[in-house]
Formats: C-alpha cells, structure tokens, sequence
C-alpha cells in the first residue's frame, strides 16, 4: 500500500486557482483546481525541453502526462510518494513567527476509524509545519465528515445529525478530540476548533473534552441566519463563531482518481483498466485534507495558503 | 428560529449607544486655542507645520491623518505665526528656490525612510459636510458660513473645559478605546471635516466600528450647531453661486480676492492661506478660472442654453471682461472661483503600506480603480441651481483650480513659460512608481511632463529613476502659496517646502512619504470618491477598497492598464449615468500566471520564501485589456472573463477567519456595492435626478428652484437620519436589507 501525498504549494500566486467562478460552483473547486495545476506546473518543469506547454490546451496536458513519467516530478519518502515532489528548501514565510495568524483546518474523510484520525491529525500538522518552516500554528480546526451544521435544522427537537446515516459517532469524535488536545497540550498548536457543531452537539460534547475549543466555524452562507440560540450559547462558552466556505465532502475518491489517473485530464499517476498500463494499481482511499493560511497579523495580508490530502492506494 | 440579522444593533441602536458615550464621557475635545500649541510646541516651526499640512489636500485635508492629531488653533494666534503670505508675482519669483528646497527635504525624507520596514495597516477616512441653514416659514436653505463658529463650540465644549479643559493625553484616549473625532476646518467656510480619532487597524471588528464612529461625528457635530443647522454629506450645494441669498449670513459677491461674478469672498475659510491661494491660482493663470459644466437638455430648456445667471454687464474688476472674452460657452453652466470646485465634499482614504515598496505597489494598482470608484459612487448632478449633463465633481474641481497660464494650455505658443501641460493641478494620476516587472514601458505616459533637472538632482541624491520621475512630475508646478518667513533658511528636518509642492498637486492617489515623527510609514491616499448621503453609504465604499488593497496585496493582483486609458476612463466616468450605461477600460486578466517552476535538477539559489517573480508580461498590450460596463468589473464577467472585484474580496474573505456578525455586516456593506454596479440600487447623482424630476415644481427646464432645493435637502436630512427605512431613498439603499447574499453553496 503506497501513501500518495498530494499537494498544491503556495496558491496566492498560483494563478487563476484562487477564483472560484461561477459562482455556483462547488467549494471545492479551489483544491482540486490548485492541486490540477500544480501538477501540471511540475510535470512541465520536468518534460523534455523541446516541448512546447500550453497550460489552456487539454489535448496537450495529455500529452505530457504521457511524455513525462510521474516517476520524475514525484518523490518516494518513507514509503509515501509526495505528488508533486516538494523541496522544503524552497517553501516557508518571509517573516517570524509572532508576525503571523497561522490556521489550519484539518477534514477527516468518511471511512476512517479515529485512532486512524489521531495519527492523521499529527502527520498534517507535521507537513505543515514543514513547508511553513514554523514550529507552531494559531488554530487547527477539526471538520469531521457528514458533520453539517443547517440552520434551519437548528431548534428542533432531534437534531438531525443524530438520524444522519453519514453522521458521526460523538465518542469517535471526543477520541479523535483528544489527539488535539494532545498537540495542544506540546504547544504545537495554541487553539483547537471545530466546524458545524450545532448548539446541541456542543453542549453534548464540551462535557467531554479536556481542552474546550476556542472556534466553531460556521459555513458562510449561513452566517446572517446562525440561530439566536447557538450565538447565545458560543457566547456563553466563549466560543468564537468563525465562518469558512468549504465542502465538507472536500475530496471524493472518485475525484481523486481522476485527478491521478491517465485520463485525459489526469496526472498519469494511477494505472488505467487496460493491462499493461503503468501507474499505481489497487483500490484509491482519500484519508484527509489539510488546509494551511498564513495571514500577516497586523496588515491582513494572506502570504501563504495551500492544501495537503492524503491518500492510500494499493490493496 | 430568530434570524441573525434580526438582533443586529439597528442604526438607531448604534447612535443612541454613542449618544450615551458621548454624554457620559463628554470627551469629546477638540483642541484648540492655542491651549495645547503651548504644551506641546510654541514655536513658529510647529504651527507652520501645521498650517502647511492644513492647506494642502484636496479640499485640505488628509495630512495630519494616520501622523499624530490634529491641532487647531485660533486664527489670531496663527495669522500671526504665519507670517506674510507673497502675491502671485513676488511668488512666483520664489518659485524655483521653493522647489529647490522642497527637492532637497524630499531626498532629506527620502534617505531616512526608504528603508522603514514592516508598518502595520493603519487607515483612516474623512468624511466632509456642507453645513445648511432652514429657515422654516421662508421654505428657505442655505449654507451657514459659521464654520469657525462650530469649531470654536466644539473645542470650547463646557463639559469638556470642566474637565480640565485640555486634551486628554495620548494615553488616555488609547485606553478608553473610542477615540475623539477629529474635527477640521476646510477651505469652504461652509464645510466641515471630520476624521476618527486614531487610524483604524485590519482588526475585521475594527471595520464595525467605521460606520457607528462616522454616525458619531456626525452626531457630535450637529450637538455644535444651530437648531436649524445641519452637517449634511452632498458633494455640493445645489444653488452654490446663484442669484440669491443661498449664504448666511449673506455677502454680495464680487470681493478683492475671488473677484467671481456669483460668489463673495467671505465663502471662503478667512484664513489668510485660502484667500491667498485662491488670489494666487487667478493670477497665475491671469484670469480668473472657468468652469464650464454642460448642461442637462429638458424638453423645456432652452436651445441653445445661455446661463442666465451670468453677467455681461459688470466692471468692477478686470476679470469681470473673462465673460465678454468667451468665458462663459453656450449649453454649458458657468462658473468662475475655486470655491465651486474646492467647496465640493469627498471621500478620502489614506493607508499606511507595510514599506515602501507596498506603497508604491498599492498606488500603481488602485490607480485604473480610480475612474471606477468615480462612476459608482456618482452623486453631483446638480451646479448652481441647473441639472447638469454631468454627475460627478471631479472636474469641476480640477477647473476650479487650474492655475495654467494660456502657454501651458496650448492656447499660445510657449514664450516665456516652460513647456506646455496637458492637466490641471487637479487631476487623474499620470504616472506609475512601482518598481515591479510586470509594468511595462508601455502603460507610462507619453504626455508625461517632468522637470529634467530636478529628476537628475533626485537620481544623483541616490532615488531610482521611477520615483524621481513621480516627483520631478510633480515638481513641474509654482508653489501657489509661499510666507515670506520660510524663505531664509532650510530646514532638512521639516518637510514645509516639499509638501508645498506635493500637496498641491492634487491627483486621484496620492504617494505620502512618511512624516518626521517616528510611527508612521508610507502612505497611499485614494482620492476619488465622491462623498455619500449616509454613514452607512459611506462607510460601505470606504470598507470595500480596504478589502480591495488587501486582495491585491494577497493575491498580488495587476489591474496594469496604460495611464492614457485611466485619464479617459476619468473622462468616462462624468457621463449622465456612466455607472450604467459606459464602457470602461479595465484589465482582463488580473491574476498571476502561475510561476513556473524550476527544474528539480538544475538547483536553485533562490532564498527559501521568495516566490519567483513574476515575468513581465510580452504580447500587445492592447489585448491585456478591454471595455468593461462598471458591473462587470465590480460584479464579474461570466465564463473566462474578468472575475470581478466583490468576487475577488469575497475569495479574500474566504480566506481568513472572521466572525460571523462581522461578515454579516461586511455582506450588507459589499451588497450595497455589488448592486450600485447593478443597477438593482440607484447612485446619489441618480436619485437626486429623480427627485428634481418628479417634484411638482420642476418645470422640464433643467432649473433647480429654491422650492425644490429645499425640499431636496430636506429629504437628504430625512435619508441621513432614516436611510430609507422610511421609504425616503430607498432606491439607493433600501433592497441592502431585504435580500441578504447568500454564500455559494457548497456542492450538494
């Protein structure tokens, strides 16, 4: 089983990734755009000088996913395969530690068990801190799959999550909590978060928790009509209500696969059906997104921002 | 389920929490009397420093702000520090040693803060007001010229002067959190400025506080006024300079210095700077200034359109022959003294960049933003009692303070002037300063008018060819107003001379280096905008190009286009409804092409946080842009084309953590912009068209009568107070509050 490591690298430069447009669109576009390109951006710094990219052109992508092996612009690393290659040398923030709010927001994917998740939260962390060239971030914000928070929903007697077949077990996430709280506990990480909790299952699982979060990140689009008794309670326990605009189904395998595969829009990374063709081969398995903003503290300037996703591949 | 937008403190709510503040703290101090001169500088250098930051902006304004508070002092005491102001010819003669000196204090600053690093955002607005009089029974409003009275009410605040009668120092003003407003005279004498009492901060809660600070100016100001006066936010008074008494107390026109057939003298500020600079433009140029604004053709306006108001028939002054020479052109409204163009009300904000590199990147970029700014926030439709065809100030007042003699305007062949000068004093921005590879050559301007001499003094002193080039542009200009005093020493740690010359030139941005004290840094002041009827209008534009300065700085966005394109884009944005119904040029793509990476094998040198620079861009210019209506460059093009700027602010808010009361309130402030661009929310220049229009008195002639005018700034004080929750204006404001925006959804 090989570990893929997928990255975008810094996307505030990276071009048209950032705007997501039309507006309808899904929220996830931005990764999956950031991710597409910077593979292609890589696979271009590797192919044969003769040739000539043209980033609009799909007919051409597919000719250098087929020109370039992912074997040259990816990297093997502890049994994980970085994709693209990274060169920590190269990433980082240009100024110290104090000058910067640091926020990473971590989404555990669907099918993963939370003793799973505690490894995973510490292996994101790692990376981050790693390409940031930090030792300690602001806020890690913890989004558990099929968690959503409606505002509609909100105030009724059964809060809908509990019925909620993709709704997750409150002890999965109070263990998982606790490997936060861990990383809290080191000083990695100075505040812990959460996303979409409702006032109902805050008050369930505050009880349980060591380290109380400081943030609950409600989704934007909800955020004139937040229920008058979730203000009054984060108030209560001074709990921040942030908004974000994520998917909480940020990364579906089948995404995934399309993005590595030998399609016409893929990275040659993964094997097609046929036989005979090269690439990794067996079942694809996302396991977590990271998402890492660096904002300057005193001039609300965005310097950094990127993804990582982890996925397992292989039988 | 009780909405959230339906506990939010009401506009209401939020004056009446600062009424409280205001009665209980009784704070509010604005200094003056010489008090704190005396503790804090007696001396003539401070005073002149002072003054000379006082005078300079476009309606004076702006150059104390984000630098340390602002002092007023009692006029006799300034009058005499000020010393004897030259007329225009034994100035003139000065001209060159003024410019020298003022060369020789910029490189001074130059060298000392080239290297200032890491500012924090600080910024600040300022808000200007008319100042109108009612008189009930009469269904009578005029401009009440009791500016220096109000001001003198407010420093002399009884409260206040219990308390000490001094300002309280620095320090307590930091801790109590609301910081005094600042209160400021300006050239009209019947305006009034206001800016907050300390610069606001990125602190997304600081930008809630933007729009209850600017309801609390107004508050504390109206509490030192008349119960008939008012501080209203219209760019100009409707019936500025026509035949009646529109002023109180009243003066016949025609006066030594402004010499105008329509205005006095007294309208404008006493104080010795503003008769004189205003004396001083009319000699230079050697008659008096001619504004000419087309006017609107009614069914019933006379064709052609002769300004009635005008008179042929004067000869008290030389100058009253401008009008037989031509002055005055068919179809057009005519006026002839600065303070129809300087007693225009705007919207003015100044940041602090992080150095001077930011600095210079945020000027070149919120540039081409400039004309747009213009047409969006259009609200002047109205001079001197006539619909005009235009409806926005801008050059009006770049007229009213041209001072170029008939050489540099091309009217004559250049004799005994230097060259000849394609603009106003007064006018859009004619050069970029950014040091950055992705500025061609290209986009400079081909008219650029540079004193050659001064740019070489520049380079030699060690300034880059860029930003020599910037100032040595500048430097082509007399300074108007010189005291005979400064002349006989230079002092390098003053900044008097330089700033006589920068701050008359008053373009659409403006490059501000830092002032000698040690907290502030490079700054960028955005000139534009015209001034809104509401706090809450005017605080949503001043929000929005904040957001806009940090999505270029994250996003390092490139809205490049050929300074000849931004010059006509201005010329664009006077158009009747230009907000609607122009093309503007704007460009296409504004961001990065992502860096190319470097070959994994080649090795790199390159410092580990340094992105790559962007390559500077190949290819015909003219395809990098294109004619965009105002809302696809604020509301986005469809497809691959231009994303538009509320989207560019909303990827930016997406990005950060902010509360969700604070992005509550931010979605009201960015709707009210997103549907300006529209067409869904009417401009000011709009509603106020219609409001003449539907007026029962309204003759289809193009003509303002006082009836209508007073109605008119009756609703205005109605709308300032109610803002449209009454109905009254709704057209502009109103739909802000009905239909929230709703986020994209997130796949389903």
């Amino acid at each position: 089983m090989t570990k893929l490591i997928l990255s975008t690298s810094n996307i505030m430069n990276g071009g048209p990734s950032i705007i997501r447009r039309p507006a309808s669109e899904k929220s996830n576009v931005e990764l999956i755009n950031a991710l597409r390109s910077n593979f292609l951006a890589s696979m271009q710094a590797f192919a044969p000088a003769t040739k000539g990219f043209s980033s609009s052109n799909g007919a051409e992508r597919k000719t250098i996913s087929q020109d370039v092996p992912y074997s040259e612009w990816t990297a093997r690393e502890d049994g994980s395969l970085f994709v693209p290659s990274i060169d920590f040398a190269q990433s980082g923030l240009a100024e110290e530690r104090s000058q910067y709010d640091i926020t990473v927001k971590l989404f555990f994917l669907p099918h993963t068990s939370a003793t799973e998740r505690c490894r995973h939260s510490q292996e994101a962390i790692d990376l981050v801190l790693r390409e940031l060239h930090m030792p300690s971030i602001d806020l890690l914000i913890v989004s558990f799959p099929g968690v959503s928070f409606d505002a509609d929903d909100e105030d009724e007697e059964e809060p809908q999550w509990s019925q909620d077949g993709e709704g997750e077990d409150l002890s999965a996430m109070v263990e998982t909590w606790q490997a936060l709280e861990n990383l809290h506990g080191k000083g990695t990480v100075k505040q812990i978060g959460l996303s979409e909790f409702g006032s109902e299952r805050l008050e369930k699982f505050l009880p349980r928790t060591n380290v109380r979060p400081s943030v609950d990140q409600i989704n934007v689009r909800d955020c004139c009509v937040v229920p008058k008794s979730l203000i009054l309670y984060a108030k209560q326990e001074k709990i921040e209500l942030l908004t974000h605009n994520d998917c909480t189904n940020i990364l579906p395998s089948g995404t995934v696969r399309e993005l590595l595969g030998n399609g016409d829009k893929g990275a040659g990374v993964l094997a097609g059906p046929e036989e005979g063709s090269k690439g990794l081969k067996g079942e694809l398995e996302p396991q977590w997104v990271v998402k890492y903003t660096a904002v300057v503290r005193d001039r609300g300037v965005i310097e950094n921002k990127g993804y990582f996703a982890m996925a397992e591949v292989g039988d | 389920m009780t909405a959230f937008s339906n506990i939010q403190r009401d506009g209401v709510d939020m004056v009446s929490k600062y009424r409280k503040a205001v009665n209980d703290k009784r704070r509010f101090i604005l200094l003056s009397r010489g008090r704190k001169l005396e503790t804090r500088s007696s001396s003539r250098a401070f005073l002149h420093k002072w003054e000379v930051g006082r005078l300079l902006a476009c309606g004076f304004v702006g150059m104390g702000l984000l630098t340390t508070y602002h002092f007023q002092a009692d006029h006799q005491s300034l009058i005499r520090a000020l010393g004897t102001p030259l007329d225009w010819p034994e100035a003139k003669k000065n001209a060159d040693h003024v410019r020298q000196w003022g060369i020789e204090q910029l490189l001074a600053i130059w060298k000392r803060a080239k290297g200032k690093e890491r500012d924090a955002l600080r910024w600040g607005d300022e808000i200007e007001y008319l100042v109108v009089a009612f008189e009930e029974e009469r269904r009578k409003v005029r401009l009440s010229l009791r500016q220096a009275d109000i001001l003198k009410a407010l420093a002399e605040d009884e409260a206040l002067s219990k308390q000490g009668g001094c300002v309280p120092d620095l320090q307590t003003i930091k801790s109590t959190g609301d910081a005094i407003p600042v209160f400021h005279p300006e050239f009209g004498r019947f305006m009034l400025e206001a800016t907050p009492g300390k610069p606001w901060g990125i602190g997304f809660k600081d930008l809630l506080d933007v729009e209850p600070n600017m309801k609390w100016r107004r508050i504390i100001a109206k509490e030192h006024m008349e119960s008939n006066e008012y501080p209203i936010t219209l760019t100009t008074f409707p019936r500025l300079g026509t035949r009646d008494d529109f002023i109180a107390p009243y003066y016949p026109p025609s006066g030594e210095r402004l010499r105008s057939q329509f205005l006095p003298d007294e309208i404008a500020n006493p104080h010795i700077r503003f008769p004189t600079l205003a004396a001083n433009i009319r000699s230079r140029r050697g008659r008096k200034v001619e504004i000419n604004v087309p006017i609107f053709k009614d069914e019933n306006t006379p064709v052609p359109f002769i300004d009635p108001t005008v008179d042929y028939d004067m000869h008290k002054w030389p100058e009253d022959d401008d009008v037989r020479n031509g002055a005055a052109k068919d179809n057009h409204i005519y006026m002839d003294a600065m303070a129809f163009g300087m007693g225009s009300c705007c919207l003015q904000i100044t940041f602090q960049a992080k150095n001077i590199t930011e600095g210079r990147k945020l000027y070149d970029q919120l540039s081409p933003l400039g004309p747009i700014m213009l047409a969006l926030t259009a609200a002047t439709p109205i001079y001197k009692g006539f619909l005009a065809d235009t409806d926005v100030r801008w050059n009006q007042i770049s007229r009213a303070v041209d001072d170029r003699t008939p050489e540099e305007l091309g009217e004559a062949p250049v004799k005994h002037d230097r060259w000849r000068v394609p603009k106003s004093r007064y006018a859009s921005n004619s050069t970029y300063i950014s040091q950055d590879p992705r500025l061609r050559k290209e986009y400079m301007d081909p008219d650029l008018v540079v004193d050659e001499d001064l740019k070489q003094q520049l380079m030699n002193g060690g300034m880059d060819a860029l930003l020599a080039t910037h100032f040595a542009h500048l430097f082509i200009r007399d300074p108007i107003v010189i005291f005979a005093e400064d002349l006989k020493e230079l002092d390098l740690n003053k900044t008097d001379h330089f700033e006589n010359l920068q701050s008359t030139n008053w373009q659409h941005l403006r490059f501000k280096p830092p002032p000698h004290d040690k907290d502030t840094g490079w700054r960028v002041e955005f000139r534009p905008m015209e001034i809104q009827i509401t706090d809450f209008e005017n605080a949503a534009f001043c929000i929005f190009i904040v957001l806009i300065t940090r999505a270029i700085l994250s996003f390092d966005l490139n809205f490049y286009i050929p300074i000849p394109l931004t010059t006509a884009n201005m010329e664009t944005a006077h158009a009747r409804n230009a907000v609607l119904d122009q093309k503007f040029h704007f460009r296409n793509d504004p961001l990065p092409p992502r860096p190319m990476k470097a070959n994994g094998t080649s090795g790199t040198t390159t410092p580990a946080y340094q992105p790559s620079r962007p390559p500077t861009p190949t290819g015909p210019v003219e395809d990098e842009h294109s004619l965009m209506t105002i809302d696809e460059i604020i509301n986005g093009q469809s497809g691959e084309g231009f994303p538009g700027l509320i989207p560019l602010v909303e990827s930016y808010l997406n990005s950060v953590n902010i509360d969700v009361e604070t992005r509550c309130e931010l979605a009201r402030y960015l709707d009210l912009i997103r549907k300006r661009a529209s067409g869904q929310l009417w401009t000011g220049a709009k509603w106020i068209r219609h409001f003449v229009h539907s007026h029962q008195d309204y003759k289809a002639d193009s003509v303002v009568s006082e009836g209508i005018n007073y109605d008119l700034i009756k609703a205005v004080e109605d709308i300032t107070k109610n803002e449209g929750k009454n109905r009254m204006g709704e057209e502009m404001l109103r739909s802000g509050w009905v239909d929230m925006p709703r986020g994209s959804a997130c796949g389903a």
